[in-house]
């Protein structure tokens, strides 16, 4: 039995780690398609790639709704999610996923049918698209690390992650989608390599900075690295998530087969992502924290 | 916010009743909220009683799982599997009531008809004495439920000898020092638990009282001591000996009171007794006079008694009791001690000394009554630990004289007696003995049958003249029947609300047998138990909040009659258990018999008014109705009104109840008693008197090593059992919220070994083991833990029940009482008192046994909120 | 307006649950969810280890996170402070759950209120006149009992706990026993770092 084992104390009355399961599966599901979703859309539309704004549109507006309303406790009641945009990452989100599938796919339509709009509106349109594009790629990371509770979470690094996660993901599907179409110049594997490592080093830095932060933080991060998660993380996170696609893109350039591969490789890693760090968070070792926040001794 | 629909139970439309819990024999008052609807949906303390003040531990607030628990039993129920044993369907068959109790009648009487002997009583209700004493009316003793030894087997009597009370307490109103000895006294159980911890809680945090728990176990008294002091078990009277040996031999007695006050003085011969004129008044030495003198003689000053030397008085070698104790505490130097408590001298040097310093000897307090009594703000308390060896009257004594000692007895801030009831609020609990002694009351529950041999009762009980029944002894007769002389076997089990088989020490497998061999069986339960899977009828009776009762039953610090009354109607065909038993009466034609046996025990012969009458049934409210008046001629309109008449206790009966009488610092009874039960014995020739524990009957403690002790030394832990508040007396575990507590509190959820001792024997947290005393086995789960002594195994009694018919009861891998001897080698001859601590060795093994891999089983309960991930909140 | 507040006084507290139990009862919990814990402690080395009970419960935060990420608006602080939960308008995100750092918050399911507090999925007289008052698939959490302050009464574990562990009151009145509690006692907020500003305190 591992010491890490002895400090998770599931629903007894002891006190210890606890995990987090109210987010989960469904959750990290709706999270990724939101993110590659968008990720997509975004980077299609810098590049006028229709059909990776379709696709990503698609994923945005099906599957991330879908997982997130499997998720929720009252579906049926689910549209009041937007009812705090004041205060809210959930509710910003909500409406952003909503602006974005409007306006995204007004663009699209304006795009491919070319609907007669005059080219103010129109280019407002894109516009619209693209902030709400990029606000879905971002708020997931927004809405965890508004949480104080999982010092994992609570970085200024998530968004960024999302961000950056997302956009690997866009650009990845994005130069494979526009090879395919034979549209345009494929994405330099420069730029794909330089996502990757700012993916992994947003990464390293979450887990150097959720160590720093608290108990909670480091016993969450030793769960990824060492404990429990330590194959589905190490080796699925970032080995199949963002080393393989590295390797995969630099040494094989513009190769689509070897893209493809990288693609899949890097969306399960990103999934792998996703899901663990929904599953690592631990409260606070509350009663630690809470028996030395009251002047006693914590247990070690 | 106000006009919001209510959605809080107790806010909904409805009424509240008053009333009394039933969750543990004693009787917190309570008051009850059922809905216009006619449910009932919350349970309160009824701050209106200076008990427990509006307070209730988790047992009272789990009532309603109680009543609406489905598998209650819902009508009469006739058993159509023959074949009986644990965890097999008795394929009960719902009957009507009449043809219940006509069976149970004829069968009872069948048996009754051929020899009285022949019924087997097990009648638990504490709370209604008058069912609990049923037997008598059939003139039956034999006895085989929990209560007797496996309650406070030494305690009550010797309580009797020390308060002439049934139990005792420290004094919480003014005690600022308080030592907790292997007892829960204030903190976790006994006494009204609720109300026990909230006086003591006041004490801690309001007075800062300091409390110093000494104990193998860290249980919640040691959790909220200053000082926890782990023991090795069944060693607890030597380490009050030692205490006393420091206080008698460091000059930090009470002399005062112990010269004008106890028999401290009085003169002991060579033979233990006494020593007296031709009329048989005791001598005392009068210093200032320098000679001998009646201890009744007017020249007489208290102070100038001797308390010490040693004289000659009429050509006797003498010494006063005092003297007699300081010669036998010689051996009891705490250094000497260490050696077997495992305490440190040091520290027990350092507690006499802190006890003594706080009990204040000399200070007095004048009470609102205009008495001025001695201030002793220390108190020993103790309790079914400390007190359950095989020498448990020496180590009752013990404790007490610890107190004693010190002048407490009865005085603010110490020790005080507890009477379990009073009957009158004018009855007064104390009685003039012998030469100004007060009269030692060993029987609080009605004495002992007479001496006969054969024996008339199958428990042996007229071989324990001054102690109390002894469950466990229906062993030694059904296995050596015999070697015991027993000229009859009980073949007629008539039950009701107990549970022996899982709750009396012993081999199950052998009572099962015993249980099996019974010709008929009836349980009067609410409930299935391990034990109503053996009946052959079940007569259903109602809970406590569909019944009337009226009880006091040993509040600590209070008086009077705590009522029960329904608060529903019974949701079943049920019916009370005075109904029951006045109708089993009337069938077996001992009605009449069975109205004086209650107008006797309840005390209603003292207001003749209130007295049964021959010929006549009586409901649950009668009887409630007429205790009420008893206590205070108010009629039960004015008892269904206020739920109780509880009040502090009045002080001429709380300090110094005795007043003008010596209380029995030297217990001369004892060797009395010894000597006639070994005269009776070599008269009627029983053949196993040279063996019988005559010497456990001694007039003061000695130091003798109890025989679990000298153990093979291949059985190198000892193991204890215990409870916490949430299994507080009778049955919990059944009850989903008292599970949901007990399964998520570390201490019951595993077998405690201490964490450095695991380390050493080469065990881990979570390894599965045999448990083997020399008795007998078990199987469980090891915890490793810093808060058990380093000798010891820690058994949780949520860790003890066996499969049954009861489905909401968790298996686990055997019951601690499997590991215990029920012979009289670890009886206490004095009391019956067996041994409740053993010694065993544990070996791992690789996985469960079969047995316990069918079915769900405490440790899968433990594992699923142990390893739960906290999905969807389910914590 | 007042700010309702608690104190759990640790040198009281004997860890016996009542408070747990009680809670069940007042609020007809579904089985395997608690409003409040008793947390068994134990720290230092045999023989001079330690034991302390620690109470939790909502810390109903003046800067309650669980209310700053509610999307739907039915999480609330009433006039006097208390954190509520508005049953009608969660849509059961869980946002508030993984907000509250103290870990207090419940999702009710459906399988709760089915399988019945004995677990033979039949719920008893109790449960049916107590189960109306919860939406499945909403968040829940204690009020402090906000219906029985309202009336004029002491939460419900407060009202029973044995040892007055627990201390209830307005801290916004100076004289207040848990005002008093915390000024005297050195009155001790959970994970301040958190900066919830929890409205419960801790005392030994």
């Amino acid at each position: 039995m591992t010491q890490s084992n002895d400090r998770l104390v599931g629903n007894s009355f002891r006190p210890g780690y606890r995990f987090q399961r109210y987010w989960d599966t469904s959750m990290a599901l709706a999270f990724f398609f939101a993110e590659v979703g968008a990720g997509l859309f975004v980077v299609s539309l810098f590049l006028d790639l229709v059909p990776g704004m379709v696709l990503g549109l698609a994923l945005a507006a099906t599957l991330k709704p879908y997982f997130h309303l499997a998720h929720m406790g009252v579906p049926k009641k689910s549209w009041r999610a937007i009812a705090r945009p004041d205060r809210s990452w959930v509710s910003r989100g909500a409406i952003a996923v909503g602006v974005l599938v409007a306006t995204g796919a007004l663009h699209i339509l304006a795009q491919t049918v070319g609907v007669g709009l005059p080219p103010g509106v129109a280019a407002a349109i894109r516009y619209a698209a693209l902030a709400a594009g990029i606000v879905v790629m971002c708020y997931q990371g927004f809405a965890m690390s508004a949480s104080e509770a999982f010092a994992l979470w609570a970085s200024p690094l998530l968004p960024v992650a999302s961000f950056l996660y997302a956009s690997t993901a866009g650009v990845l599907l994005a130069s494979i989608i526009g090879a395919l179409a034979g549209h345009g110049p494929a994405l330099a594997p420069g730029l794909i390599a330089l996502l990757l490592v700012a993916d992994l080093a947003v990464v390293a830095g979450i887990l150097v900075a959720a160590r720093r932060k608290s108990k909670g933080g480091a016993f969450s991060a030793e769960l990824l690295l060492k404990g429990r998660y330590v194959r589905d993380f190490v080796g699925g996170a970032l080995g199949v998530g963002l080393v393989l696609p590295l390797v995969a893109v630099v040494a094989g350039g513009d190769g689509l087969v070897l893209r493809i591969g990288a693609a899949l490789a890097m969306l399960i890693g990103f999934f792998a992502f996703r899901l663990l760090m929904l599953r690592a968070a631990v409260y606070e070792p509350i009663t630690h924290e809470l028996a030395a926040s009251i002047g006693l001794p914590a247990r070690s | 916010m106000s006009g919001n629909p209510p959605l809080q139970n107790s806010l909904k439309p409805g009424k509240w009743v008053n009333s009394t819990c039933k969750m543990c024999l004693h009787s917190c008052s309570i008051r009850v909220h059922v809905t216009d609807g006619g449910v009932v949906n919350k349970i309160e303390g009824n701050p209106t009683n200076p008990s427990n003040a509006g307070k209730l531990c988790p047992k009272g607030n789990a009532g309603i799982m109680r009543h609406y628990d489905p598998q209650r039993f819902k009508q009469p129920l006739r058993r159509t599997n023959p074949e009986k044993g644990p965890g097999i369907d008795p394929g009960w068959e719902p009957i009507g009531w009449d043809e219940a109790l006509d069976i149970t009648a004829r069968e009872i009487k069948r048996s009754l008809d051929k020899d009285p002997r022949l019924i087997m009583p097990s009648l638990e209700d504490f709370q209604k004495m008058h069912i609990w004493f049923w037997p008598l009316a059939i003139g039956n003793h034999n006895f085989y439920q929990s209560g007797g030894t496996m309650c406070g087997g030494a305690y009550h009597p010797l309580n009797g000898y020390i308060h002439s009370a049934f139990g005792a307490a420290n004094d919480a109103k003014y005690c600022n020092y308080w030592i907790s000895n292997g007892g829960g006294d204030g903190f976790s159980s006994h006494l009204h638990a609720a109300a026990a911890a909230h006086w003591v809680a006041k004490a801690r945090v309001e007075r800062g009282m300091k409390v110093v728990t000494v104990e193998p176990r860290m249980s919640i008294a040691g959790a909220k001591a200053e000082e926890w002091i782990p023991i090795r078990p069944a060693t607890d009277r030597l380490f009050a000996m030692s205490l006393s040996h420091v206080l008698v031999n460091e000059g930090l007695c009470d002399y005062e009171f112990l010269r004008k006050d106890t028999n401290a003085p009085y003169l002991v011969g060579p033979d233990q007794f006494f020593v007296r004129d031709a009329d048989g008044q005791i001598f005392v030495w009068d210093k200032a006079a320098g000679c001998a003198k009646r201890w009744n003689d007017p020249t007489l000053k208290n102070e100038h008694l001797a308390l010490e030397g040693e004289y000659v008085v009429n050509g006797v070698k003498c010494r006063p009791a005092f003297q007699v104790y300081k010669d036998i505490l010689r051996d009891a130097s705490p250094e000497a001690m260490e050696k077997h408590t495992t305490v440190p001298a040091a520290t027990v040097r350092r507690i006499a000394h802190e006890f003594a310093e706080a009990a204040r000897i000399g200070e007095t307090m004048t009470l609102e009554d205009g008495r001025t009594v001695p201030f002793r703000p220390a108190a020993y308390n103790y309790y079914r630990g400390a007190q359950g060896h095989k020498t448990g009257m020496q180590t009752n004594q013990a404790f007490q004289l610890v107190n004693m000692l010190v002048g407490n007895i009865d005085h603010p801030g110490g020790r005080c007696g507890v009477t379990i009831t009073d009957g009158c609020v004018d009855n007064n609990h104390c009685q003039p003995g012998e030469c100004g002694q007060m009269l030692g009351a060993p029987h609080q529950l009605g004495h002992m049958p007479p001496f006969a041999w054969p024996p008339n009762e199958y428990h042996l009980a007229g071989y324990f003249p001054v102690g109390v029944n002894g469950p466990h002894l229906n062993m030694l007769s059904y296995t050596e029947p015999e070697k015991y002389g027993i000229t009859f076997k009980p073949d007629v089990l008539v039950n009701c609300h107990s549970n022996p088989v899982w709750s009396i020490q012993g081999p199950r497998e052998k009572w099962i047998q015993f249980l099996k061999d019974m010709r008929f069986i009836v349980c009067v339960d609410v409930i299935p138990t391990e034990m109503t899977d053996f009946a052959d009828i079940i007569l259903p009776s109602s809970d406590y909040l569909e019944t009337y009762n009226a009880v006091m039953i040993e509040p600590p610090y209070t008086e009077g009659i705590c009522f029960r009354q329904p608060v529903t109607p019974p949701i079943y065909d049920t019916k009370s258990e005075e109904e029951i038993f006045f109708e089993l009466s009337e069938r077996l034609g001992v009605l009449d018999q069975y109205n004086e046996v209650i107008n006797l025990i309840l005390g209603f012969n003292q207001k003749p008014h209130l007295a049964l009458e021959p010929g006549t049934k009586y409901s649950d409210r009668d009887i409630a109705e007429r205790l009420g008046k008893l206590w205070n001629d108010k009629p039960i309109e004015w008892y269904i009104e206020h739920g109780h008449s509880s009040t502090e206790r009045r002080l001429d009966k709380w300090y110094r109840p005795w007043e003008g009488l010596r209380l029995l610092f030297y217990i001369e009874d004892l060797p009395f008693q010894r000597e006639q039960l070994r005269r009776q014995f070599e008269d009627a020739k029983v053949p196993f008197r040279d063996e019988w524990p005559f010497d456990d009957y001694q007039p003061l403690p000695t130091t003798v090593l109890d025989p679990l002790h000298y153990e093979p030394p291949e059985y190198n832990l000892y193991a204890i059992t215990f409870k916490d508040i949430q299994m507080n007396f009778g049955e919990s575990l059944s009850n989903p919220w008292i599970k949901d507590i007990t399964y998520r509190d570390p201490v019951h959820t595993g077998l405690l070994l201490n964490t450095a001792t695991a380390r050493k024997m080469g065990f881990a947290n979570g390894d599965i083991v045999l448990v083997e005393s020399p008795y007998g086995k078990l199987y469980g789960r090891l915890t490793t833990a810093e808060g058990i002594h380093h000798e010891t195994l820690g058994i949780s009694n949520a860790l003890s029940r066996t499969r049954n018919e009861n489905r909401s009861v968790l298996m686990s891998g055997g019951h601690y009482n499997d590991l215990l001897p029920y012979d009289m080698k670890h009886t206490d001859g004095a009391t019956g008192q067996p041994e409740t601590t053993c010694k065993v060795k544990i070996t791992k093994l690789a996985d469960w046994p079969d047995f316990l891999k069918q079915g769900s089983t405490v440790y899968d309960f433990v594992d699923a909120i142990e390893k739960a991930e906290g999905k969807g909140g389910m914590h | 307006m007042a700010k309702m507040g608690m104190v759990f006084d640790l040198k009281a507290c004997i860890g016996c649950n009542a408070c747990v139990v009680a809670c069940k009862q007042e609020n007809s919990l579904p089985d395997g969810v608690f409003f409040t814990r008793t947390l068994s402690h134990d720290y230092g080395e045999y023989p001079n280890n330690k034991r302390v009970y620690i109470p939790t419960i909502c810390n109903q935060c003046e800067d309650a996170p669980c209310e700053t990420v509610c999307p739907s608006g039915a999480t609330y602080t009433r006039e006097d402070g208390i954190v509520m939960i508005n049953s009608q308008k969660c849509i059961g995100c869980s946002s508030c759950a993984v907000a509250c750092p103290y870990d207090m918050r419940t999702m009710l399911s459906d399988e709760m209120f089915q399988k019945g507090l004995f677990g033979t999925g039949q719920l008893t007289p109790f449960e049916e006149q107590g189960y109306d008052r919860y939406i499945a698939g909403t968040a829940a959490k204690c009020d402090f009992c906000s219906q029985r302050v309202d009336a004029g009464l002491t939460p419900a574990c407060v009202s029973t706990c044995p040892t007055n562990a627990r201390i209830f009151g307005d801290l916004d009145d100076p004289d207040s026993a848990p005002s008093q509690a915390i000024e005297k006692r050195g009155g001790r907020q959970p994970l301040p770092e958190k900066g919830t500003k929890p409205k419960v305190y801790y005392i030994d």
